[in-house]
Parts: structure tokens; sequence; C-alpha cells
């Protein structure tokens, strides 16, 4: 498969701070992430990883800066505006919908791209049967790309953990977003379960063209698999660059490692 | 054994009753994860609306015909419904949204008192009647098989049919359609619902106005059997029982529930009544539901909670 190219900022955080009271969650954080790219937040617990991801989701709104995605600056946008733009997300302590089929959540992803009302719905005819095989069909993909085809009428409370973090990924894809942010998508994972996890990650980007924003806690899959890293610590910004110049960076080694005296 | 199967017939016919109000609670529970004290509320006051409006309209508008009066009343109170549930998403829901259950049912202990007060402020705490034209005239059946046949009244025999039907369109409607996946989507995870875009308010406004469609259909069946004023409102403590044993998420659910606590209560009452002193109707359906909880706490047809640990 073609390797794509990395293009224009698609996403510009300029000057991001973020207060809860008077904790500084976040202090002028700015960075872009170009189309096709894979961007990778990471950071020591508590640097301000999951914050950032939620500024850009929409789910808190920072106090300061803004946030511009394919040149539309937005502020004050909640969480179903922004998947109205196209960035879909992934969640860091599952939010599934755990009493429903595989089948069932990642259908729900489709949900945007509907377009029947409740009332053709209700009585499954025409425009409505069609729209629903039709999503059926993207739907069925996402499930063989993810290997979880054995699984699709299982509810998804019943799967183990690391098939569930499958499916969340399955439930952003189906909305088949520009931007997917990922929040920890290998959390709590073994080595095995990481490898295939970053295997997917990577095929998304190359089989969808899709940027992802990537935030992770072990160096080693980030440094591997990411185009550019920003590396966050106490809510400032210490990093940014290639796995290499991140890597070679003495505030990064610091952060993560302590100094020596 | 006719007797006998007269007061299972009759079980039955009050036991569909109880799942119409039941279903009220069921469907908003699956769509916000709320259990919803008003619904009682809603029952009465969706039953004070019909009862006033098919005086008010046809009056109002010089129309003589009983059949279209009642429609225009229905028609008028459905709208009625529509814009209570609206006013509840914009001045409570909207405000609570992804907080804990608790804050939510405490909401709707608020919502319960407001809806019974006004109601009666808006349209008087008289004692009206509702006549939609059921038949109120008894049938009796298999008079060939047994002596004196079976006797049934058309009346629930209607309202049995009028609750199946909706219990139906409304089990199809949440499995099979999307704004059905979007409903249970959302009373999975707030958050996650609202990340893939699902438009909370909107989904929350469907949900209490088919709630508030359920509560009307169980007012005027209710209304028109035991007339029209407070003590309506306390059809949901019968209906409550019901909920629990068939399970909080399931419509099917709801309505087996409702038969089992109807026909259960029935035939105890008749013929454990006169060993056990009487008045057993009363308490059968909590006894049962608190034994049922013992071996299966999600009731019979409730989704199985499970949890990782």
């Amino acid at each position: 498969m073609a390797e794509r190219k990395i293009g224009e900022v698609i996403l510009d955080v300029h000057n991001i701070s973020l207060r809860f009271g008077g904790v500084k969650a976040l202090s002028d954080i700015s960075f872009d992430v170009r189309e096709h790219e894979l961007r990778a937040i990471i950071g020591p617990n508590g640097a301000g990883k999951s914050s950032m991801l939620n500024c850009i989701n929409g789910v808190y709104t920072p106090q300061e800066g803004s946030i511009t995605f394919r040149g539309q600056k937005f502020s004050h946008m909640n969480s179903r505006q922004v998947a109205e733009m196209g960035v879909a997300r992934t969640f860091q302590n599952l939010a599934l919908f755990k009493g429903m089929s595989v089948l069932d959540n990642i259908m729900s992803g489709r949900n945007l791209k509907m377009k029947t009302n409740i009332f053709q719905q209700a009585i499954r005819f025409g425009a409505a049967e069609r729209e629903e095989s039709e999503h059926r069909e993207a739907v069925e993909k996402i499930i063989d790309f993810l290997q979880i085809q054995a699984f699709r009428k299982t509810p998804v409370g019943r799967l183990p953990y690391g098939l569930q973090k499958r499916v969340d990924l399955g439930r952003a894809l189906a909305m088949e977003p520009q931007v997917l942010l990922l929040d920890e998508p290998m959390a709590g994972m073994n080595v095995e379960e990481k490898q295939d996890m970053s295997r997917f990650i990577l095929d998304v980007k190359d089989e969808y063209g899709t940027t992802i924003v990537l935030i992770e806690h072990d160096m080693g899959v980030v440094m591997d698999i990411s185009d550019r890293v920003v590396v966050l610590d106490y809510g400032r910004k210490i990093g940014d660059g290639t796995p290499d110049e991140v890597r070679a960076n003495a505030d990064v080694v610091s952060a993560y490692l302590g100094t020596s005296q | 054994m006719g007797f006998f199967l007269e007061t299972v017939i009759g079980g039955l016919m009050s036991g569909m009753l109880y799942s119409l109000v039941a279903l009220g609670f069921v469907l908003i529970f699956k769509a916000s994860g709320v259990f919803n004290f008003a619904q009682g509320a809603m029952v009465l006051f969706a039953a004070l609306a019909m009862a006033r409006f098919s005086e008010w309209l046809p009056a109002l508008l010089g129309i003589d015909n009983k059949v279209l009066g009642n429609l225009l009343a229905f028609a008028g109170a459905m709208v009625l419904m529509v814009v209570v549930a609206w006013l509840i998403e914009r001045l409570v829901l909207s405000k609570l949204v992804n907080q804990e259950g608790i804050t939510l049912l405490m909401a709707t202990l608020g919502i319960a008192y407001f809806l019974d007060g006004f109601g009666q402020t808006l349209f008087g705490s008289a004692i009206y009647k509702i006549d939609v034209g059921l038949p109120k005239d008894p049938m009796f059946l298999l008079q060939n098989v047994f002596e004196g046949g079976v006797l049934v009244n058309k009346e629930d025999l209607y309202a049995a049919g009028i609750a199946a039907t909706l219990v139906v369109v409304l089990s199809l409607f949440f499995q099979y359609t999307s704004t059905g996946r979007a409903l249970r989507a959302v009373a999975d995870d707030h958050q996650a619902a609202q990340s893939i875009g699902i438009p909370l308010n909107r989904i929350w406004v469907i949900v209490w106005s088919v709630a508030g469609f359920v509560a009307l259909v169980a007012g005027i069946i209710w209304g028109s059997k035991l007339g029209v004023q407070f003590s309506l409102s306390l059809v949901a403590l019968k209906a409550l029982p019901v909920v629990i044993l068939g399970g909080l998420t399931s419509v099917p659910g709801a309505i087996i529930g409702g038969l089992i606590i109807g026909v259960g209560e029935k035939v105890s009452e008749v013929y454990l009544g006169p060993t056990l002193g009487g008045g057993i109707e009363i308490w059968f359906g909590y006894v049962l539901v608190l034994f049922v909880l013992l071996v299966r706490p999600q009731g019979l047809f409730g989704e199985k909670i499970i949890d990782r640990v």
C-alpha cells in the first residue's frame, strides 16, 4: 500500500491554557498536526496529556488560546460539534456502550452519517432500510479490519479488555474521521497486545489516510510509530520534534528519569 | 374451571394495564439510565389534559362530533406532552449532562411534584371523566364449554390490545432503528455518545416525548376506567414492582412482568384470600419482586450487569 505523504497543517493548537480553579492543567501550549501524520503527545503522569486531548475534543474549554481545525478556529465547542467537523476519539478508560453488541457499538459510530428521520426509521421502509444496509457494509469492513468478526454479536461488556479497546477504535473509525484522537490506546496491555494495537494504528494511517493524535505512556511504542512527538510535563511543553530529536532532549530525559545530581 | 379461567383472564387484562404504565418507566430508563419518578405524574397530567381538552376544544371550535372531538383532544394532549418533554430537557436535563444517576433521579422526583401540582392548577382538581367510547359491556366466551361461559370485560380486552401493539412497535423501534441505537448509546455513556456525534438534547426530547405518549395512552385507558383524579398518579406504584420484576431495561419484560403480577395477584386474592384474610392484591407484587431480586437482581429480562475486576 502506498505511503501517504505528510501534508499541510490540519490542526493548529495555539497558546492553550487551561485551569481548574487554582490548578493549572495546561499553560501556554502550542503545537500543530499535519495531514496524514501520526503525532504523539507524551509525558509523565499528570502532565496534562488527557486535558490537552479533551480540549481538542471540546470536552473542556480552555481559558486562553485557540484551536484551529482546517482553517476554522473554534472555541466553546461541545464534543458533538467537534464530532461533526470530523474529529473522532477513543477513551483512556473505556467508554463503550457495554450492554450493546460489538456490531451495534460500531454502528452507533455511523450516527452522524445517517440521514433518514425517526419516522422513516420507525416504519423501516425504503430509504431507512437502504441506509441501514449501506452502513452495515461499512461497519463490516471495519470489523474485518480489526479482526473481531467472531465477536460481532457479543455484548461488549463480556469481551476481554484488549478486544474492548479494539471496539472503541472501531467505533471511532466508523465515523470516517479526518482526525482521530487516541487516548492511551495501549494502556494496560501486554507486549503482544501492544504490538497488535500498534499495527492497527499504523494500518489506519496508511489505509484510511487518517491523521492521528496519540497519547501514550509507553515511550518505546511511541518512538517506534510516530512521526513527531510533543512532550508535556506539569502542563508545560518541554519538547517537540521527531522521535530522535525528542530522545536527545535533555529536559525530556530528566522529566522521565529524573536529573542526575 | 370456568371460574379459574375467568380469574386468570381478569388478571391478564389488569396486568396488561400495569404494563402500560411500566412501559413508560422502561423507556426512559433504557434511553437515559434514569429511573423516572415522574412517570405517574405524567400519566395524571396527560389524562387531565385529555379530559379537559375533550370538553374545551369542541366547545371552542363548535364541533359536535364526539369522535372528532376526542381526536382533537388527543392531538392537543400529545402536543402538550411534547412541550413538557422539551421543557424538561431545556430546564432540567441539559443542566445535568454527565452527572451521576442519583442526581438525575432526584431531579425526576422534583419534576413529579411539579407536574402533580401544575396539572391540577392548570386543569382543576375535580374528578373528570374521559369517554373515548371503549365499550363497557361484558361478554361471555366459551359458553358451550363451561356452564355460564367465561366473563370477559370488553373494555379490558381493547385496552390489552392497545397495550400489546404499543409494546411490539416500541421494542422493534429500540432494537432495529438507528435512533433506537442512539437512545441505547446515550443510556450507556453520555460522553462517549457525544463524542460520536449523538445529539444528547434531541435524544432526550424524543425519549420524554415517547414516554409522554405512553403516559397519555395509559392515562386515557386508566382514566376511562377509574375517572381522572389525583389518585391516578398512584398507578405508578402498581407499575413499580412490574418494572423491577421484568427488568428495568427490557420492553418485553415490562409486559411479561405485568402479566405475571396481574395474574398472580388475582389468583392469590381469590384462592388464598379467604385463608390469609384478603387484601393480597395490594402487596402481592412487592413480595414477589422481593423474592425475584434475591435470585436475579437484574430482573427476569434485564441486561446482566457484568463487572470485570
